[in-house]
């Protein structure tokens, strides 16, 4: 188990820097200069020469990728061109809350989807199971947007239960997480409903039922252990993918995450902040896989890493 | 930093907006109304001011960073220069009690005020000004925008790191600071109330960006980024303490949000979205919320007088006539344009009243079109950021211009990319807009078309008329303020002739603001409203 977490850490080595490579690449070739982004629209040519060559934007490609990875292995990801702060400190202030949002979403998500595809299978076809397929439909057809100013507007302007936006407590927290949550929400329920509607059918929970057990016991120790496989990775991907910021629910929501991050480095060209951000998204993509790997392992003792 | 606020409003509308926007106009909007009509609220329990108009992070607390519209503003909350602007952007004494100036326009000596602190208890004096400056321009702070002190003598040397002190300025005692300029301008006093002059305390620490200490009127509680900053009223104010405790700035990306945030009563202050003026102003609930101020933005297509078939000026004048701008006026932006026939607003001393706009004629166009020589019509691209705005009037242009036989194809690209294409003279037509950083006829005329302005400095019209600037030159030296707004006028009349743009409009903004806030004026210039005079009454109103 420890060497293949061990070897699974190790191969994520080339990943990042491919990620890196890509990142460096990818801002090199497209159009917009940072430094016109750094003194505003009206600019003189001294200026702009002065500070390209003290940000060392004039070196050639591989000169500053060599700089950058030289500086990125001894754990600095330099300071931003824009606010002059370092980019981890940026990373630090921003990336829990944005773990908070994803945690709250991932947690509504998996309380209400595998509930509601569990119901769906214990009783295919009846009011359950066509509350959840209408509510999987809405969910996945939806788009984050709509949803997230509706219930801004139902919950916040009208019934004033709840505040618009902003960062704060729960009471800020549940709006942009369900809006997050939806569609996983959606998902996880009609996987759960599939996957839980082969277990329910298979011969070892009729044996569970002639062992006589409750039919609570059959249904979640024996039908559902055996259905979170598939359950589990859509958790795995969907948290990887919040984690990594969900722009349109931060900015909507205003909350101060790194998506709205990422989207304002890039407006303005912070490389910097960008190729930080990125290489550091790309480890907890990397670090969320492996754990939902694990958890394969937890669920289904016939899974086993060496 | 003119248009370095306007690529800011623009940059932050475009990253939120155009992946929003569309669908919450055809969608949501109609149900926002349906919904709204369920009550606003009529009084607030709140002490604290709360502001809902940036939308986006200030790049930094710290003047010699501020290039962009929330920075510029918080700024000035924080800090003086030795000059302010009121609400109306009317140029007013702040650090410098008055001042005097030469008679040859070169000499300017301000004298500065007496008994003035800075929020740590820190008198302020002569030299702190002189610091300040010289902090601001020197090349190892990177904030590259010393621009409104390069007039002093030895400035720019200084900037480049060739010069050790800056000649022009010396502070002979506590209480004076003098200044020697290159040459007369008139409108110094104007560049030192832009966020980038105020004055900070000796040695500013590194983390002073979030810590900053100043004289301005308010204190930084806290500043949580992204999400708002937080201001307490500073007692000892030398201009008397805001009426106000406490000020919140809320930063909020998504205009929507900010809409839904002030019809729950949490934000006081809110800026109308141009799209959606008309529908604030339909409804009666809200009619008595609403004010209107002439915003020293003007939007306008420049038009690259290098290229092509565009270097004759007939084609210029051609694309002017055949484009209908009071109908985009009139349907995409609520009206709420002042038509423009030159750069200066109506605002500014130098704009003529008398001077008409190019009038709609489809074949005025074409005559022109075939006298410069394309009688079969011209091919030219209309360049456009993502700004929702923007991308709309583009393609209502380009319908107008292919109706009058210029055949245009839009090319829409990320407001950098765009900005840096433009800025590099790839761009036939380019859509823009220009947010004075001062309120002087000059921060229009001389940037925006002014020959050695071309490309990075802003004048993406590549357009280069030596008689238009001789007489811009000659009105930025000119002291006798009738003889300067003359020749500001006879400038703005060449420019409009040459036509190296599409005169559009200038944009007058249209804010909300809740019934119990009192004493609020939308500010003309982005820093011109520092809040000192804005209450909250907590009587409900009869």
């Amino acid at each position: 188990m420890s060497s293949f977490i061990l070897r699974r850490l190790l191969l994520a080595i080339p990943t990042l820097f491919g990620v890196l490579v890509v990142a460096f690449l990818l801002l090199y070739v497209a159009p917009g200069d940072p430094v016109q982004s750094m003194i505003g629209e009206r600019a003189d040519s001294a200026t702009i020469t002065r500070l390209r060559a003290q940000l060392h934007l004039d070196d050639p490609l591989p000169v500053r990728f060599g700089h950058y990875v030289g500086s990125v292995v001894r754990g600095d990801l330099g300071r931003s061109y824009i606010t002059n702060r370092p980019i981890t400190q940026d990373i630090r202030e921003r990336f829990p809350k944005t773990m908070q949002l994803a945690g709250a979403a991932m947690l509504l998500a998996s309380f209400l989807g595998i509930s509601l595809g569990i119901l769906s299978a214990r009783n295919p076809g009846g009011f359950a199971d066509r509350f959840a397929l209408g509510l999987a439909y809405l969910g996945i057809s939806f788009p984050v947007y709509w949803v997230g100013l509706l219930l801004i507007l139902l919950f916040a302007v009208t019934l004033h239960w709840l505040p618009p936006s902003g960062y704060g407590g729960l009471r800020f927290l549940i709006l942009p997480a369900l809006t997050l949550g939806m569609r996983s929400i959606a998902f996880l329920a009609r996987m759960t409903r599939s996957a839980m509607l082969e277990a329910l059918n298979a011969d070892f929970v009729r044996t569970a039922r002639a062992k006589g057990l409750t039919e609570w016991t059959v249904t979640v120790r024996h039908a559902l252990r055996n259905a979170m496989i598939p359950v589990i990775t859509v958790l795995g991907l969907d948290f990887g993918a919040y984690l990594t910021g969900s722009i349109l629910t931060e900015t909507i929501f205003s909350w101060p995450g790194i998506g709205r991050y990422v989207v304002n480095a890039i407006s303005r060209r912070d490389l910097p902040a960008i190729q930080g951000t990125v290489l550091f998204l790309s480890t907890v993509f990397v670090l969320v896989n492996l754990i939902t790997d694990l958890a394969y392992a937890k669920a289904d003792p016939r899974v086993s890493y060496r | 930093m003119a248009a370095g606020w306007e690529g800011g409003q623009q940059r932050a509308r475009a990253v939120a907006s155009s992946i929003i926007r569309p669908f919450v106009r055809s969608a949501v909007l109609p149900s926002v109304w349906l919904f709204l009509a369920c009550g606003s609220p009529g009084a607030t329990s709140r002490n604290t001011l709360v502001d809902s108009r940036d939308i986006y992070d200030p790049r930094s607390l710290d003047p010699a960073l501020s290039t962009d519209v929330p920075t510029g503003r918080a700024v000035g909350y924080l800090f003086d220069g030795l000059t302010r602007f009121d609400p109306e952007a009317k140029v007013e004494p702040a650090l410098a009690e008055r001042w005097d100036v030469t008679p040859d326009g070169k000499t300017y000596t301000f004298h500065l005020r007496r008994g003035v602190r800075f929020h740590d208890g820190t008198p302020f004096v002569a030299k702190h000004v002189v610091h300040s400056w010289q902090r601001v321009l020197d090349p190892a702070v990177k904030g590259g925008r010393g621009e409104p002190l390069y007039p002093i003598i030895g400035a720019r040397e200084y900037a480049a790191g060739t010069a050790k002190s800056i000649n022009g300025l010396s502070a002979p005692n506590d209480s004076t600071i003098v200044t020697q300029l290159t040459e007369p301008l008139a409108f110094f006093p104007k560049l030192l109330a832009m966020p980038v002059a105020a004055i900070v305390p000796l040695n500013p620490p590194p983390n002073f960006d979030e810590h900053p200490v100043g004289t301005g009127p308010w204190k930084l509680v806290e500043w949580k980024h992204d999400d708002y900053l937080l201001f307490s009223r500073f007692d000892a104010y030398y201009g008397g303490a805001p009426k106000a405790d406490s000020l919140r700035a809320r930063i909020i990306a998504e205009p929507s949000t900010a809409v839904a945030e002030f019809e729950s009563g949490n934000v006081d202050v809110l800026q109308i979205p141009a799209g959606e003026a008309s529908e604030w102003e339909a409804d009666e609930s809200r009619k008595s919320l609403l004010m209107s101020t002439p915003a020293l933005q003007l939007v306008y297509v420049a038009i690259n007088t290098t290229r092509g078939p565009l270097t004759d000026a007939r084609v210029r004048q051609a694309i002017n006539h055949a484009i209908d701008v009071a109908r985009i006026n009139e349907r995409l932006i609520s009206g709420r344009g002042t038509l423009a026939a030159g750069v200066i607003p109506p605002a500014l001393a130098g704009y003529d009243s008398a001077r008409q706009p190019y009038r709609y004629d489809p074949a005025r166009a074409k005559e022109l079109l075939a006298a410069a020589g394309h009688p079969n019509g011209i091919d030219i691209e209309l360049w456009t950021s993502t700004n929702p705005i923007f991308l709309r009037i583009a393609e209502t242009i380009q319908a107008y211009l292919n109706a009058s036989g210029i055949r245009t194809k839009i090319v829409q690209r990320e407001s950098a990319a765009a900005r840096g294409a433009a800025r590099k003279g790839q761009t036939d037509l380019f859509i823009k807009d220009w947010y004075a950083d001062y309120p002087d006829a000059e921060n229009f005329l001389y940037p925006l078309l002014y020959s050695g302005n071309a490309g990075v400095g802003g004048n993406v019209s590549f357009y280069s008329n030596p008689a238009y600037d001789r007489v811009v030159t000659e009105a930025r030296r000119e002291l006798d303020e009738a003889k300067r707004n003359m020749l500001y006028r006879q400038a703005d009349s060449i420019a409009f002739q040459d036509a190296p743009m599409v005169f559009m409009y200038f944009y007058n903004e249209l804010y909300a603001v809740q019934p119990w806030v009192k004493g609020f004026v939308p500010p003309v210039i982005f820093n011109g409203q520092r809040w000192l005079n804005v209450s909250i009454r907590h009587d409900p109103r009869p």
